[in-house]
C-alpha cells in the first residue's frame, strides 16, 4: 500500500508518516496541494492521501476537488487531516469528495480506526493474540 | 464580549498535549504565575472573518526545544535543528488556533502559522483570554487576541 | 502540591493489582489530578485522602480510586463487525422470524460513557423503517460514566475515535470545544445504573443484547450466572453480541452460535437454567475477582488488539 501525506508542516508529515509506516505503508510526502498534484501527474500511484486543509499555493479542499475531477485518480482514498473542526467545514470537505475526516489533534489509534473504516489497514500477518 | 471562554481554551490546549505530546491531558496544568523571560518563543496564527483575531502560544526556548523533541519522537539528549523547532511550534499554534476558531459563532478562515521571539508590534489587538499553564515545569501561555474593530467594515472582507 | 512518594507507591500498587495497568514513576500528576475530585468530596487533599484510605480501606472507595485512574476514552463502532452484523444480519433475520418488526428493544450492557449505545442507535436509525419503534436500554455500574453518557457530550479526542465522518455531521453538533449528540438519538437511549448480577433492567424483553468484553473478567460460575440473567431478559430467538474473544460455548447451552459475516453472534434458543446461582452467592464470587463489573477498565484491558478490515 502506498500513501501520500500532504501537509505544509514537516512535523505533522513526520507524525503521519510514522503512523502509516507502522501499518506497512510506503509513504510519500508533499508540502502543499500543488506539489501533491505534480507527484500524481508524474505517475505516482497511491491508495491513500492524507490531506491537510490550510496550506500555501493550493489548499487541501482545492486538492480534493481537483483529484475528484480526474477519473484517473478515482481509486485514491482521500482523508482530510486538519485542524479545521467546524461542523460546516466537515460537511464541505465531504461534499468535495473527501472520504474521511480526522481532526487535529489526533492519536495514532484515531488514525488507525479511521483507516479501518475505509478498509485501508492491512490484515496483521499473525492472528491477533489474546491478552 | 468575547465568544471564547477560558475553560474552553484550556481544554483545547490540554487535548492537543494529550494527543500529540504526553498521552494524558493532565500534563498541562494551570499556573497563574506562568510567564516567559527574555528567552521566549512565540507561535501564532491569525483568524480572518467576521471575528478578527489571533491565537498565540508562548513558552521558553528550552521548553520549545523539548516540545519539538516530543513531537518529533527524538531522544532527550538530541539537538533539534532550529527550523524543526520553528516548524513544530508553528504546527502546535495551527492546531490550537484551528480549534479556537471552531468556538466562534461565525465561520472564519485560518492563516498560516508564524514563529518569532515576540509578537509583532502594533497589532492593535487586545487579549480576550490569557490561559497561563505549566508543562513539565515550563511556562506555556495560550492567549486569544481580538483585533479592535477596524475602520472599514469587517464583513466586507468576508466573501 | 507535590504528591508524597508513599501515596504514589500505594496507589500504583493498588491499580496494578486490580487492573494490570502500570503507573510508572513520572505519572504522579495523573494520580494527583484524577484523585483530586474524590479527595475534595471529603474535604481533604490527595495525600490525606490516601492516608485515610490506607488506615481504613473500604471496598467501594478502593474501586473508585482504581476506576478514576483507569477510565480512558472508548471508540465508536468499536470492532465494527458487530454493528455491520446488526444491520445486515440481525434486523433482517428478526424481521423474517417475526413476520414484521413493530418494535426493537436493545440492551447495551456495561456501556461506559455511551459510545456503544449511541453507535447502535446510529446504525439502526439507518436500517429500520418508521414502522419499527426502537428503544435502547444502556446500563453500567458506575454513576460517574452514566452521567457523562446521559449528557451525550464528547471531547474532540473522543469524537475522533472511530466515528465515520458522515455519521458525525449527521448526528452531532458543536457545543463549544465539545460535540453534542443530537436529540433524536438521545431520545431512543435510556441510561440506567445496573449490576449484571442483579435481575435484568427494565426495558425488555430484549431482541438484541450487547455484552462485550465483560465476561472475560469472571470465572466460570459467575459467567454462567450472568449469561443466565441475560437469557431471562431476552426474547426467544434474540441475539447476544459478545466480545471477539468471548463465547457462550461450554458456559451456557441456552445459546447457539450464528456466523454473520465476520461477526459471531449467539442466538437465544434455550431456557434459563433451573438451578441458577442466588444473587448473594454470585455477588460473593464476583467480589473475589479483581474489579468486577464496571466498564471503566475494560477500555484499556480489552482483549483484541487488531480488528481486521471491513469487508
Amino acid at each position: 500500500m502506498r500513501a501520500l501525506v500532504i501537509d505544509d508542516s514537516r512535523t505533522m508529515r513526520r507524525i503521519v508518516r510514522a503512523t502509516l509506516a507502522a501499518f506497512g505503508y510506503e509513504v510519500h510526502e508533499a508540502e502543499h496541494g500543488q506539489a501533491a498534484l505534480d507527484l500524481l501527474e508524474g505517475g505516482l500511484e497511491v491508495d491513500l492521501a492524507c490531506v491537510d486543509w490550510n496550506m500555501p499555493v493550493l489548499d487541501g479542499l482545492q486538492f480534493v476537488t481537483r483529484v475528484r475531477a480526474n477519473p484517473l485518480w478515482r481509486a485514491v482514498t482521500l482523508v482530510m487531516v486538519t485542524t479545521e473542526s467546524e461542523h460546516s467545514q466537515i460537511v464541505r470537505a465531504l461534499a468535495a469528495g473527501a472520504h474521511e475526516y480526522v481532526i487535529k489533534p489526533f492519536t495514532a489509534d484515531a488514525l488507525r480506526e479511521k483507516l479501518e473504516l475505509l478498509g485501508l489497514v492491512p490484515e496483521p500477518v499473525a492472528a491477533g493474540g489474546v491478552a | 464580549m468575547s465568544p471564547i471562554a477560558h475553560e474552553e481554551v484550556q481544554a483545547i490546549a490540554q487535548e492537543v498535549f494529550a494527543a500529540m505530546i504526553d498521552g494524558e491531558p493532565e500534563s498541562l496544568v494551570p499556573w497563574p504565575d506562568a510567564g516567559t523571560g527574555s528567552d521566549a518563543v512565540v507561535a501564532w496564527v491569525d483568524v480572518h472573518g467576521p471575528w478578527l483575531g489571533r491565537a498565540s502560544l508562548e513558552t521558553s526556548t528550552p521548553a520549545a526545544h523539548e516540545l519539538a523533541r516530543a513531537l518529533l519522537s527524538m531522544e532527550a539528549d538530541e539537538t533539534v535543528p532550529r527550523e524543526d523547532v520553528v516548524d513544530a511550534l508553528g504546527e502546535l499554534a495551527n492546531v490550537v488556533g484551528g480549534n479556537v476558531k471552531a468556538l466562534l459563532p461565525e465561520h472564519g478562515t485560518l492563516g498560516l502559522p508564524n514563529v518569532a521571539d515576540r509578537l509583532p508590534d502594533g497589532h492593535l489587538a487586545a487579549a480576550v483570554q490569557r490561559v497561563p499553564l505549566a508543562w513539565r515545569g515550563h511556562p506555556f501561555v495560550v492567549t486569544v487576541w481580538e483585533v479592535a474593530e477596524p475602520t472599514v467594515s469587517v464583513r466586507e472582507g468576508e466573501r | 502540591m507535590t504528591l508524597a512518594a508513599d501515596t504514589f507507591a500505594y496507589v500504583a500498587d493498588l491499580v496494578r493489582q486490580r487492573s494490570a495497568i502500570s503507573l510508572e514513576p513520572g505519572k504522579e500528576y495523573l494520580v494527583e489530578s484524577r484523585l483530586a475530585p474524590l479527595a475534595r468530596e471529603r474535604g481533604m487533599d490527595v495525600d490525606a485522602y490516601v492516608r485515610a484510605l490506607r488506615a481504613q480501606p473500604r471496598e467501594t472507595e478502593l474501586m473508585g480510586v482504581v476506576e478514576a485512574l483507569t477510565t480512558n476514552e472508548t471508540s465508536w463502532f468499536r470492532d465494527q463487525t458487530p454493528f455491520m452484523a446488526l444491520s445486515q444480519h440481525v434486523v433482517p433475520a428478526l424481521r423474517a422470524h417475526l413476520g414484521r418488526l413493530d418494535s426493537l428493544r436493545v440492551w447495551s450492557a456495561a456501556c461506559s460513557t455511551g459510545q456503544e449505545p449511541y453507535s447502535i442507535a446510529m446504525v439502526l436509525e439507518g436500517t429500520l423503517d418508521a414502522g419499527t419503534a426502537l428503544s435502547i436500554t444502556a446500563t453500567d455500574l458506575s454513576e460517574q460514566v452514566l452521567a457523562r453518557a446521559r449528557a451525550g457530550t464528547y471531547t474532540q479526542l473522543e469524537i475522533n475515535r472511530g466515528l465515520p465522518a458522515p455519521m458525525l455531521v449527521r448526528h452531532f453538533q458543536r457545543a463549544g470545544a465539545h460535540w453534542q449528540v443530537s436529540d433524536p438519538l438521545r431520545k431512543v437511549v435510556t441510561f440506567r445504573r445496573h449490576n449484571l448480577l442483579d435481575p435484568a433492567p427494565a426495558g425488555g424483553p430484549f431482541d438484541v443484547v450487547f455484552l462485550r468484553n465483560v465476561l472475560i473478567y469472571f470465572d466460570l460460575a459467575v459467567k454462567r450466572a450472568v449469561l443466565d440473567r441475560v437469557l431471562r431478559a431476552m426474547r426467544p430467538g434474540g441475539y447476544l453480541v459478545l466480545g471477539a474473544a468471548e463465547t457462550t460455548l461450554g458456559v451456557h447451552d441456552g445459546f447457539e452460535r450464528v456466523e454473520a459475516g465476520r461477526a459471531c453472534l449467539h442466538r437465544a434458543i434455550g431456557r434459563p437454567l433451573t438451578a441458577t446461582l442466588p444473587t448473594e452467592t454470585a455477588r460473593r464470587l464476583a467480589g473475589t475477582i479483581p474489579h468486577p463489573l464496571s466498564a471503566a477498565d475494560r477500555t484499556r484491558a480489552a482483549v483484541p488488539t487488531f480488528r481486521g478490515v471491513a469487508p
